[in-house]
Order: C-alpha cells, then sequence, then structure tokens
C-alpha cells in the first residue's frame, strides 16, 4: 500500500487538514490495531464482572460468553482484514478482503468493535450502578478496543478502484457462495437467538458498523458479482440455510420468532410487487393476508366458525384463500386502477378498515354470525398435510423439529415459492412493462402497454401471495382476529409496517423487504424496554429514512437513479428539457448526440 | 318512517358533514398546491383538539368560564397548535423533499401520523395527571337540545354549521379576493408562472398548509363539543373520512372539499340511519356507517372519477 | 430614442442587462454554453436560432427559473446569477414566458392583477385602464376564465400582464408561436408600439424575418452558442443569416 509521503511542502486547503496527525508512521497505526484487537481478543476469555446480575453472564473467566462473542468475531475480524494491509502488497492470500483497499474496512471494523464492546462496557456500569462492578477484564476490553480505532484512522486513505477479480472455476466458486451463504446464517442465527437486549444491541452495532465496512470495502459488490453470475447456486444456497436454520435451534423459542418473521416477509415481498414492481401505493394491503386467514380458517373446522362442519384438507383451504384474496383483489382493483395512483391509496386504505369492520361486525349482532366478531375464529387446528401433523413434534434426520419447526419449513417453502416468483415475473415481459408503468404510465401506454391489464395483474398477484401466507398464519396463530389487520398497531404485520419494511429495505429488491421485515420484527421483539414507544420510533423512523436514505438499505440497481442521484437530475432536466426546446422533433437529435457526448 | 325522523337524519348528516368538509380543505388545499396526500392531516385536526383542551384544562379560569366564553380562547388554542404543527411538518419533513419521488413524502406523512399519535397518547397530561391514553373528556354545552317540530338540534350541532358557514365564507373571501388568496390559486395552477410574477411558492405552500390546519383545529372542535371527547387517535378515521369527503367533491377544490364532506355526512347518517329503523336489515346500520361510506367512495370514483367538482386533470404521477 | 445608436454611444451607454459567458446545464447536458450579450435601455435586442439551440433556457435563467452553472448576469447594477425567480421581477425584469402560461382557471382581472403582484396593495386602475385601452378585447371579457380565450387573446393577456408590473426590461419568448398570421401580425404590431413607447424589450422569435425588422440589435443562438451577432439590418443582409435563417438562398 502507498504512504504519503510528506515532502515537507504544505498544500492549501483540506490537504493540509487531511495530514494532520497523519505525519505517523502507517506502521504505528497497523501496530495499534494489531495490538488491541489481540488485547480484546484476549480480553474475552476473561470475566467482565464479578456478578451475574447482568445478562448473558460476563462473569466466567476461561471462556467467552454472550456480549463476549460478538467482540471475539469482531476482533478475528479485524485482525483478518489487517492482512492486506500488512506487508507491501498484502499478506498473500489475504487480499481478496479488500478489494477496493483495506482502510476504511478497518476503520469500520475497528468502530463496529469500539461501539459494541464500549456499549457492553458502559451498560454493565450503568445497568448494575457504577464502574466499581468492573474487574480487569471490563478494563482491558474497553480500552484495548479504542486502540484499534485510533490505529485506523492514522492510517491514510486507500480507496481505489478494485482489481479485475482473477477467474476461478465454477465449482470454486459455487463453494465460496455456499461457505459465505452460510455465514451469514450463523451470523443471522446468532441475531434472532439472542436472548436479551444488550445482546440483540450490541450485534446490531457490530453487524450495522461491520456491513458497511464490508461494503466499503469492495467485498460486498464483489461477492454479488459471484452471485448473480451464479444464481441457481446462490438460490440453493440460501435455501439451503434457511433450511439449516431449525437444524441449528435446540428449542422452540425462537422459531417461532423466525416463523413470525417469515410470514412478515412473504408478506412483505408480495406487497413489494405491488408497490416496488408496478408502483401502486396500497396502504391497505394487511387485509388480503387477513382475508386468506379468515377464508382458510373459516373451512378448517374450527368451532367458532359458522361453517364449523366443513373441513377441508390444507391443500383445498391454501386454494380457496388464494382465490378468495385474488377476488377482493380484483374486485378493490378493477374500479379504482383505471384512476390516478393516489386515488388506490385512499381507496386500499378504506377497504382495509372495510375488511376489519365487516370482520367485526359478522358476528350475530351487527350481521349473520359468520366470523364470530372481535373474538375471532378461535381453536384453529393445526396443519395436516400428506399425513404430516404440523402439531406434533417430528424426529427428523435425528432432530426434533417442534410445531414451530413444522411450519418454519412449510414457512421457507412458502417464502422460496414468492421469491421464485418475484424474481421470473420481474425478470419477464411483465416486470418491464412493470417498470415502464413505473416511470410513465401514458408514454408506457404509447408504447401499447396495457397499463390498466398490468396493473390489475400485479395488484391480483400481490393479494394472492398475501392471502397464501394468511392461509398458513391462521393454523400458526390458531386464532385470528379482526385486530391483528389493521393500519397501523405496535406489532407488525401491519399495512404500516408492511410498506415500512418494503420501503427501508429497499423498494424491488429481494433481500430488502427480508431484511426491512426482519428488522422491524427483531427490534421491538427484542427491544422490550421501549415497548410503549415503537410505534413512536417506527414513525420517526420512516421520516428520517426519507430524508436520508430514500433508496432503502438494499438499493435496487435502477431505483437508486430514480433517486437523488445525478443522473436522475440529468434526466429530468433533460425531460424538461426536450418540454421546453424541442417539441417539434429536428432538435431532438442533436440533443441526444450532445447527452451521448 | 316518519318525516320527522327523516329529517333529524339529514340534520345529523349535516353537521357530520359539515365537521368533515372542514378537514378536507386541508387536504385538497395541499393537495391542490403539491400534489402530495398530507397523510397527517388527521393528526393535526387532532392536534387542534388536544390544543384547546390544553386551554381549557391549564389556563386558570378558563374553564369557569361560561362555555360560549371560553370558546374563542380554546379556539385560538387549537389552531395556534394545529398551524404550528402543519407549517413545521411542512418545513421540516415535506419541503426537504419537494424534488423527490412522489412516495417519498407520502411516507414521510405516514411516519409523522404515526409519531404525533404517540407523541400525544406518551406525554400528553391533563392538570389532575390524566393522560391521553384513553379518550379525554372534553367541555359540553349544558342545556336542552333546540326542538324544531320534533327535529332535535344540538347546541354544539348548531355551533358546527355556524362556524363551518363562517369558515367557508372567510376562506371563499380569502381565496377569491386576497392579494394571497390570488397567489395561492396561482401557485396550484402554474407554479414556474407564480415565481415570474413574483410570488415565493413556498411561501404559498405554508399559507396552504396553515389555512388548512386552522380549520381542521375548528373541526376539532365542533367534534369535541358533540362527542364531549376527543383521543389521540381520533385523526385516523377523520382524516380517511375527510379525505374520502376530499376526493368526492374533486381534489384541489376549495367548494368541492365541503360539498363532499356534507354528500359524505349525509349519506353515512341517511344509509346506516334508514337502514336501522327497519326491522329487517336494522343489523346493518350504526356498525356499518364506515362502510357504506366508503362503498359510496368507490361508486363516485366509478361513474365520476374526477369527483363533483373537480375538472378533469391528467395524472402528474 | 429608439433610433439606431452608433457604435461609440453604444460603448458609452450603461447596459440594461449584460450577460457574460453564461453557461447553463441540465445535469450533466449543456444547454447554453457561454453566452455573452448586452441589453441597453431602450433598445430591442432579438434573439434567433433553430429550435434547441438554448433560446429559452437563457431567458429562464434571466428570469431566475434555472440557475446557471457558470458566468454572470447583471441588471441595472445588480447581479441576478443567484437571485430566485420570485426576487427577480422586483428588480424590474418581466418574463412573459412560453406558450403563454396564462392561469386559466382565473379571470382576466385576476390574472393582470397577479402580474402586478409586486405592486403590493396599490391602486392598479390606471394600469388596467391602459392594458385594456391596448387590448380592448381583454377589457370586453374581463371577467371572464383566461382558459376560455383564443391563443392569440391569450399572448395578449399574457403581454399585458407580464407590463403589469411595470418592468425595466420586457422578455417576449416567442410571441407569436402557434398563432394565425393574421393575429401574428397583430402580436408584431403590439411589440413594435411597445417599443415605440420606449420599452426595452428582448424578444425570442422563430419568425426572424419579423424580429430582425424589430430589433435594433440581434443575436443569433447556435446549439448553446452565439454564431453571429449584429444590428437588424446588419443581420437582414448578412448571407449567412439568409441562409440558414430567412430560408433564402
Amino acid at each position: 500500500m502507498t504512504t504519503s509521503s510528506s515532502t515537507g511542502l504544505t498544500a492549501p486547503g483540506r490537504a493540509t487538514r487531511r495530514r494532520l496527525g497523519r505525519g505517523a508512521d502507517p506502521l504505528v497505526g497497523k501496530c495499534l490495531i494489531a495490538l488491541g484487537s489481540a488485547a480484546a481478543l484476549g480480553s474475552t476469555f476473561l470475566s467482565w464482572t464479578w456478578t451475574t446480575a447482568f445478562p448473558g453472564d460476563l462473569t466466567v473467566t476461561g471462556y467467552p460468553g454472550g456480549n463476549q462473542l460478538i467482540t471475539l468475531f469482531l476482533s478475528i475480524l479485524t485482525l483478518l482484514a489487517l492482512g492486506p494491509a500488512l506487508l507491501p502488497g498484502g499478506v498473500p492470500g489475504t487480499r481478496w478482503i479488500a478489494p477496493r483497499g483495506s482502510v476504511r474496512l478497518l476503520r469500520s471494523l475497528s468502530l463496529a468493535n469500539a461501539a459494541s464492546t464500549g456499549y457492553v462496557v458502559v451498560a454493565i456500569a450503568w445497568e448494575l450502578g457504577g464502574v466499581a462492578n468492573y474487574v480487569a477484564g471490563t478494563w482491558i476490553a474497553g480500552a484495548s478496543v479504542l486502540l484499534p480505532v485510533l490505529g485506523a484512522w492514522l492510517l491514510p486513505e486507500d480507496d481505489h478502484e478494485p482489481a479485475p477479480a482473477r477467474p476461478t472455476p465454477r465449482w470454486a466458486q459455487i463453494v465460496v457462495v455456499f461457505v459465505v451463504v452460510m455465514l451469514g446464517l450463523l451470523v443471522t442465527d446468532f441475531g434472532v437467538t439472542t436472548g436479551f437486549s444488550e445482546e440483540f444491541i450490541g450485534f446490531c452495532l457490530g453487524a450495522g458498523f461491520a456491513g458497511r465496512g464490508l461494503a466499503a470495502s469492495g467485498l460486498f459488490d464483489r461477492f454479488s458479482a459471484l452471485t448473480a453470475a451464479n444464481r441457481v447456486a446462490t438460490g440453493w444456497a440460501v435455501f439451503a440455510a434457511a433450511v439449516s436454520f431449525v437444524f441449528l435451534q435446540s428449542s422452540d423459542a425462537y422459531t417461532s420468532v423466525a416463523d413470525n418473521i417469515l410470514i412478515f416477509a412473504t408478506v412483505a415481498l408480495g406487497l413489494n410487487i405491488v408497490v416496488g414492481l408496478a408502483g401502486l401505493l396500497d396502504l391497505g394491503y394487511v387485509a388480503f393476508l387477513g382475508v386468506g386467514a379468515y377464508t382458510a380458517a373459516l373451512v378448517s373446522g374450527t368451532a367458532a366458525s359458522r361453517y364449523a362442519h366443513v373441513v377441508l384438507p390444507f391443500w383445498a383451504q391454501a386454494l380457496i384463500g388464494v382465490a378468495v384474496s385474488v377476488l377482493a383483489g380484483l374486485l378493490i382493483g378493477a374500479p379504482t386502477l383505471r384512476l390516478r395512483g393516489d386515488y388506490l391509496a385512499i381507496v386500499t386504505l378504506g377497504f382495509g378498515e372495510i375488511f376489519r369492520i365487516t370482520m367485526n361486525n359478522l358476528d350475530g349482532q351487527s350481521g349473520p354470525q359468520v366470523t364470530n366478531g372481535a373474538e375471532g375464529e378461535y381453536g384453529i387446528p393445526d396443519l395436516r398435510l400428506f399425513g404430516y401433523d404440523f402439531g406434533r413434534p417430528h424426529t427428523v434426520l435425528g432432530h426434533t423439529l417442534g410445531r414451530f419447526g413444522n411450519y418454519y419449513l412449510l414457512l421457507v417453502l412458502v417464502i422460496a415459492l414468492v421469491i421464485f416468483i418475484f424474481a421470473r415475473v420481474n425478470d419477464s415481459r411483465i416486470g418491464r412493462a412493470w417498470a415502464a408503468i413505473r416511470e410513465d404510465e401514458t408514454a408506457a401506454e404509447a408504447m401499447g402497454v396495457h397499463g390498466y391489464r398490468f396493473k390489475l395483474l400485479a395488484f391480483g398477484l400481490g393479494a394472492g401471495l398475501a392471502g397464501l401466507a394468511g392461509t398458513i398464519q391462521g393454523h400458526l396463530t390458531s386464532t385470528v382476529t379482526p385486530d391483528q389487520y389493521t393500519f397501523s398497531s405496535s406489532a407488525p404485520p401491519n399495512s404500516a409496517f408492511l410498506l415500512a419494511a418494503v420501503v427501508l429495505g429497499g423498494m424491488g429488491t429481494i433481500s430488502g423487504p427480508l431484511l426491512g421485515a426482519s428488522l422491524l420484527f427483531l427490534i421491538p421483539d427484542k427491544l422490550q424496554f421501549f415497548h410503549n414507544k415503537q410505534l413512536l420510533l417506527f414513525g420517526i423512523a420512516l421520516i428520517v429514512m426519507m430524508r436520508l436514505r430514500p433508496e432503502g438499505l438494499v438499493p435496487d440497481k435502477r431505483r437508486r437513479l430514480e433517486f437523488h442521484e445525478r443522473e436522475t437530475a440529468a434526466e429530468e432536466a433533460y425531460e424538461e428539457l426536450v418540454v421546453d426546446e424541442l417539441d417539434r422533433s429536428d432538435g431532438l437529435d442533436e440533443l441526444e448526440a450532445e447527452a451521448r457526448a | 318512517m316518519s318525516v320527522t325522523v327523516l329529517l333529524q337524519l339529514v340534520e345529523n348528516g349535516l353537521v357530520l358533514g359539515a365537521m368533515y368538509g372542514l378537514i378536507a380543505v386541508g387536504y385538497t388545499m395541499v393537495y391542490g398546491t403539491i400534489q402530495l396526500i398530507n397523510f397527517a392531516h388527521g393528526e393535526i385536526f387532532m392536534l387542534g383538539g388536544f390544543g384547546a383542551l390544553t386551554v381549557y384544562a391549564w389556563i386558570p379560569g378558563v374553564a369557569h368560564l361560561p362555555l360560549f366564553a371560553a370558546l374563542p380562547l380554546m379556539l385560538l388554542g387549537g389552531v395556534v397548535v394545529a398551524v404550528a404543527a402543519a407549517v413545521g411538518a411542512e418545513r421540516l419533513a415535506y419541503r426537504p423533499l419537494r424534488t423527490a419521488p412522489r412516495l417519498a413524502p407520502l411516507i414521510t406523512a405516514i411516519g409523522l401520523s404515526l409519531a404525533l399519535q404517540q407523541v400525544v397518547s406518551l406525554w400528553y397530561r391533563l392538570p389532575g395527571g390524566g393522560n391521553a391514553k384513553a379518550p379525554v373528556a372534553f367541555p359540553s354545552f349544558g342545556g336542552k337540545a333546540f326542538d324544531l317540530g320534533g327535529v332535535l338540534v344540538q347546541r354544539a350541532d348548531l355551533f358546527t354549521v355556524i362556524a363551518a358557514a363562517v369558515c367557508m365564507a372567510g376562506l371563499a373571501w380569502f381565496v377569491a379576493r386576497t392579494r394571497s388568496g390570488r397567489a395561492m390559486q396561482a401557485t396550484a395552477q402554474d407554479p414556474d408562472t407564480a415565481r415570474l410574477m413574483g410570488i415565493d411558492p413556498d411561501r404559498m405552500i405554508v399559507v396552504a398548509f396553515a389555512v388548512g390546519a386552522a380549520l381542521a383545529a375548528v373541526a376539532a372542535l365542533t367534534q369535541g363539543l358533540r362527542y364531549g371527547q376527543i383521543s389521540f387517535d381520533m385523526g385516523f378515521v377523520a382524516g380517511l373520512k375527510a379525505f374520502t369527503a376530499a376526493v368526492l367533491g374533486g381534489i384541489g377544490n376549495v367548494r368541492g372539499a365541503m360539498l363532499g364532506g356534507i354528500v359524505l355526512g349525509l349519506a353515512e347518517e341517511l344509509s346506516s340511519g334508514i337502514l336501522a329503523h327497519f326491522r329487517d336489515t336494522a343489523q346493518y346500520g350504526q356498525a356499518w356507517a364506515d362502510v357504506w361510506a366508503f362503498v359510496l367512495l368507490i361508486l363516485v370514483l366509478l361513474l365520476r372519477p374526477q369527483g363533483l367538482l373537480g375538472e378533469r386533470v391528467a395524472d402528474r404521477a | 430614442m429608439t433610433a439606431l445608436l452608433n457604435d461609440e454611444a453604444l460603448l458609452s451607454v450603461e447596459a440594461l442587462l449584460s450577460v457574460e459567458a453564461l453557461h447553463v446545464a441540465y445535469g450533466r447536458v449543456e444547454a447554453v454554453k457561454g453566452i455573452s450579450m448586452r441589453v441597453l435601455p431602450g433598445q430591442t435586442v432579438a434573439l434567433l436560432g433553430a429550435n434547441g439551440a438554448g433560446k429559452t433556457t437563457t431567458l429562464r435563467t434571466l428570469s431566475g427559473l434555472l440557475r446557471p452553472t457558470a458566468g454572470t448576469i447583471r441588471f441595472a447594477g445588480q447581479s441576478l446569477e443567484r437571485v430566485p425567480a420570485h426576487h427577480i421581477v422586483r428588480a424590474g425584469l418581466a418574463h412573459c414566458p412560453e406558450a403563454r402560461r396564462i392561469f386559466p382557471r382565473m379571470t382576466i382581472e385576476e390574472n393582470l392583477r397577479l402580474g402586478a403582484f409586486i405592486r403590493g396593495n396599490e391602486d392598479l386602475g390606471p394600469d388596467l385602464r391602459q392594458a385594456y385601452e391596448r387590448f380592448p378585447i381583454l377589457g370586453e371579457r374581463h371577467d371572464q376564465m383566461a382558459g376560455l380565450l383564443s391563443g392569440g387573446e391569450q399572448q395578449m393577456l399574457a403581454i399585458a400582464r407580464a407590463l403589469m408590473c411595470r418592468p425595466r426590461l420586457l422578455m417576449l419568448d416567442e410571441p407569436s408561436m402557434g398563432l394565425s398570421p393574421i393575429m401574428m401580425q397583430q402580436i408584431l404590431r403590439t411589440v413594435a408600439e411597445l417599443k415605440d413607447a420606449g420599452t426595452t424589450i428582448l424578444l425570442v422569435e422563430q419568425n426572424a424575418q419579423a424580429a430582425l425588422a424589430l430589433a435594433d440589435y440581434a443575436y443569433v443562438l447556435e446549439t448553446g452558442r452565439i454564431v453571429v451577432e449584429g444590428t437588424g439590418a446588419e443581420l437582414l443582409a448578412d448571407e449567412r443569416v439568409r441562409v440558414a435563417y430567412l430560408g433564402e438562398g
């Protein structure tokens, strides 16, 4: 790596400021990082406090536990990331870690470790009442995570264009994809199974900063290039990882969390077809989940159902549930999709309310007895598919799957189906038609795209997928009530949270809503201490997010252009210019030639 | 069904509709100027109610005044709070997104709506230490209702209708007769050309938000007086209905908003009232009122998508 | 006053508007690439060129609707590059935009009153009377919606509206566009009358023949650059201009 040699000449302005404090030999910085990370690594084998009152039991000397695991992992990662920076040209075999240069990665990782570990150290004093609860290990950990931060900022910036990836045989690429996906599974598993808020916060701080670093170092880009080149293998790897999650669980405790995330994410993906791909704003989407859930519940043989004597097999319930949902979608969509987009928002919002009120009213008093009103359909029997009873534990491959484990596997299949449909449709003629409608419906119509038909298709498809998720959700929760399907409430899924999962995650993408749904479910679930401020924080998060990163955590490539980037300005201005000055065709060619130049 | 009962339903519908109309004006004015569904307008309405209640409950002596004397003070409090919230929201949340894709401000508005509800629910306090997690009592007129040949007109109803009429007249005068009103219309019709006339569009947008908020505060006061209570989440359904009214009347059209409100109010009261009156359909009455209101919306959109008074406008999305 | 000024006189008079090396870009697309021009008090200056040459972009930049990427604009001793559009009108620069852009859902009189928006609550009676004298049709229909007027009448309204702020410089963007030949003649006659009354005018026109006949000085734009400039008479006589813009040769 190159170092900016101090030539004694003072460059004016920014350059001077940048060099301040950078006079130190980069070797000092690297030593600080190495020493600090090693010390932090070592400290995780010590105890961090003498009392077991702090969650996660940090009193054990000899092996790490609780938050110490995060520190351990981040320290190892930092030491690894130091590899490319150590020898001139990097330690052989480590250069792949940072295609764009390792300094920003080191900064992010050391920050991740400092934030996550520092948070725990502070929390120990805060929750237990003072630094009297610190022991030697706490001091070592707290001090040693600060050194790499200092060290990383002493290193000169080395951001550069990545060298082209070396050609690797296909089997090696596939192996890499599988390994990375499995690593991702382990990280996810750690996050989902965190047992207390401190661990979860430490995890989020660490993962957030580390993720930023990996993005800055170009490693993510390189991995996405790999996945793009091996889409089928990636799909299978992710599927295998998702399935293996349940085999990592020793009990059903966190599988139920995972089940809820999966339902939420499935519906969010369905909504993403409607909002992200077709550009239709649906503010009452959760109602379709409700339609599916109620329909399946009514014909599942629950005693609360008016049709308690009707007990259909699940495949039939699912079919009917989807059919009724699609029907509801078409019923709402048909009249409104011909109109301006804003009207759809209000009509869907109204539909959400109508659904809730109707389910409430069909209780035998305000209407015929169908749904048992506010009490809802309770006692919905467990699913049974091909003789497999989802309510009973089963032993598969030597691992006992509990009730939630059974549902988990089914939900993984369903979300895989939804992802498959999403990807296939998006890449097809239909997806291109949706993109055209989203950008400019009038222009799309002029090109022969039948806007209304495609919008209705998106709306119906979205409704159907939500309905499918609903048919399972009813069995999973064993009770469906009208209040589960509102516009906003403190627990997902509801229409506002669904929309937020799509928008915060990244519209038009697959991983965006998955990430968004996971975060939006886990944060309120894990951080019980602000349980009554969830909706407030959620609202504020929406506002802040729209201001800072309207394209979401995982931006769609095309959409990144649609949002605040310079290219967009040029495109818009180009249109304006065309309207302003070139409404007759002669100047167009000229301008286009210019735009290309 | 007797004529008296029918007239009573009409009276209820008119009063309800007048309130919807007052809120709808805010939606329609903001939409007319910047094509934004200000989803948080329902919460501006709610804040107006709490502003008025704050004056009543917290300023010593106001609660001891006769209600008609306290009303102007409460109204002032409500208007100040609502306008401040709306203008603040415009400045901090919406203005930075003026050039963003249109989904962005809408989502901001949803976030704002949730946040404002929660702020009131979490931190609003009454002098006695009570909070606003549940509906809060609002002062109401004592005394008997006026009896017009069997049709009962509550004092709060009278206040509502008068307030709505005064507000609409004032608004009509403002829009058509004042320099600012004309400038606002100009901004709505053609923002660029309005700038060429020397009009600052940002200022006009603020005016649109402020006027809408003031009228919503009036509506909140009438709501509190009629039902004797207000709640932190009353903005959601009221806002939804008012937006429906704005669309019914033709969005962007101020007179349409009031007309839409009254049509919606009448439709809601008459449909549920008439259904409730007959034994066979009684159960489809009051509990279904909201459903009938939305069914009406969908019907109108089908038959007359531009609304009752709206002009056909191209999709600017 | 509007007689042709000779070169020495040109240099000695303080320009009302002077533009130096003006660049305007839409994103990465540069539409105006370094224009310099001057308008002296009392002059009528024409800006000619084909579609896409950057004429409208120049006017929109002068009136503040667009921001220049580089260059200076001085108007009556004031720098305008960073002044927002609604303040530029107050400096006395009126822009009568392309395609008229009247407010269709307001009456003619309301449109005119909006033209005088910057004058606050002054009595506009005399100005309205003057507008109705100049364009009697507007007076007859003063309380009708402006959207009901014909194209030519709308153009009259747009010009009258721009004059309501008593501008020191009137910028007209293609006032004859899309009008019938008779109406076009009438509008051009109006422009000539304004010029004779001493109004300083910056005129963008497709109809080069007519514009050059009116103009004291003219600039010809091509893809964002000035390619020819000179007095109206000079350009009318210029062989290149005749071939390229007047359809002769």
